[in-house]
């Protein structure tokens, strides 16, 4: 079977097309958390960066992040001091400081062919100062905590027509059509 | 209302902040916004709703150059040929 990749306005314009021709369809969706190291820092757009500007700093896209102030991972309880190499973008994997993101996949199967829309939703950063305690700080101390949200999940998702069937899948299986063979 | 709705996505070279203002002259509020990553490219997506119609609209993040936003509108024949015709003029 076919797989053909859409960017977002092609696979809602598809879809449009469908519910015009009265086409029975199904509209499969897959909505998966990632924390693969994938997003960090230093590959963030300057825009984008600037979220994370009270915790670190870097001399442009692409270069070394370091940390401006000591402040804690609450995600992935860890702890940064200040000065530390945090992210860098020739090694992504380490040291890492990393984004966690919803993998969403939106897709389609027609006419034996399946049509896919898919895209990373970032969680957001929210950084706050909190009493904590810190074994090489001492207790009660206050410190920089760096917190991620989940994207809602109405930004998250296509609004669809009530009559577009959505259904929510934890995996899609490619299967093999052999019958073209013959 | 919701069974009336029409679907619609078009990629349109307009500022954001003229389609912010066509969508918000519309009724709609600006409902949320969150971070995606499509195609390579990091994009700002806010979410618009008015009772049960909503419009998204995807901008690029950065300076590229051109910008074309992408809208997406569920909503009723009347808000998709407004916000349409909104973004051309």
């Amino acid at each position: 079977m076919p797989l053909y990749e859409c960017n977002e306005q092609q696979f809602v314009e598809n879809i449009r097309r469908l519910i015009e021709t009265s086409e029975k369809f199904l509209v499969n969706r897959r909505i998966c958390l990632h924390d693969d190291a994938k997003y960090g820092p230093a590959t963030l757009p300057n825009d984008e960066f600037k979220r994370y500007a009270i915790i670190c700093m870097r001399k442009s896209l692409k270069s070394t992040v370091f940390s401006k102030v000591p402040f804690i991972d609450d995600f992935h309880a860890r702890m940064y001091d200040k000065g530390e190499n945090i992210h860098g973008s020739s090694s992504l994997m380490f040291p890492r400081m990393s984004i966690p993101y919803y993998k969403v996949e939106y897709s389609i199967n027609v006419w034996g062919g399946t049509y896919f829309f898919t895209f990373d939703a970032l969680f957001d950063p929210e950084i706050i100062i909190e009493k904590r305690s810190v074994k090489r700080l001492g207790t009660g101390i206050l410190i920089h905590v760096l917190k991620y949200n989940a994207p809602d999940e109405r930004v998250l998702t296509i609004n669809l027509p009530k009559d577009v069937m959505v259904f929510d899948v934890k995996n899609m299986v490619r299967v093999i059509d052999y019958s073209s063979n013959f | 209302m919701r069974n009336k709705q029409k679907l619609k996505s078009v990629s349109v070279l307009v500022p954001l902040e003229k389609i912010e203002s066509k969508i918000s002259e519309i009724g709609f509020l600006l409902d949320g916004t969150t971070t995606i990553v499509a195609d390579g490219k990091f994009w700002r997506k806010m979410l618009y709703v008015k009772r049960e119609q909503t419009i998204s609209v995807s901008e690029e993040i950065g300076d590229a150059y051109p910008k074309d936003p992408i809208i997406t509108i569920c909503g009723s024949k009347n808000t998709v040929s407004k916000v349409i015709n909104g973004a051309k003029n």
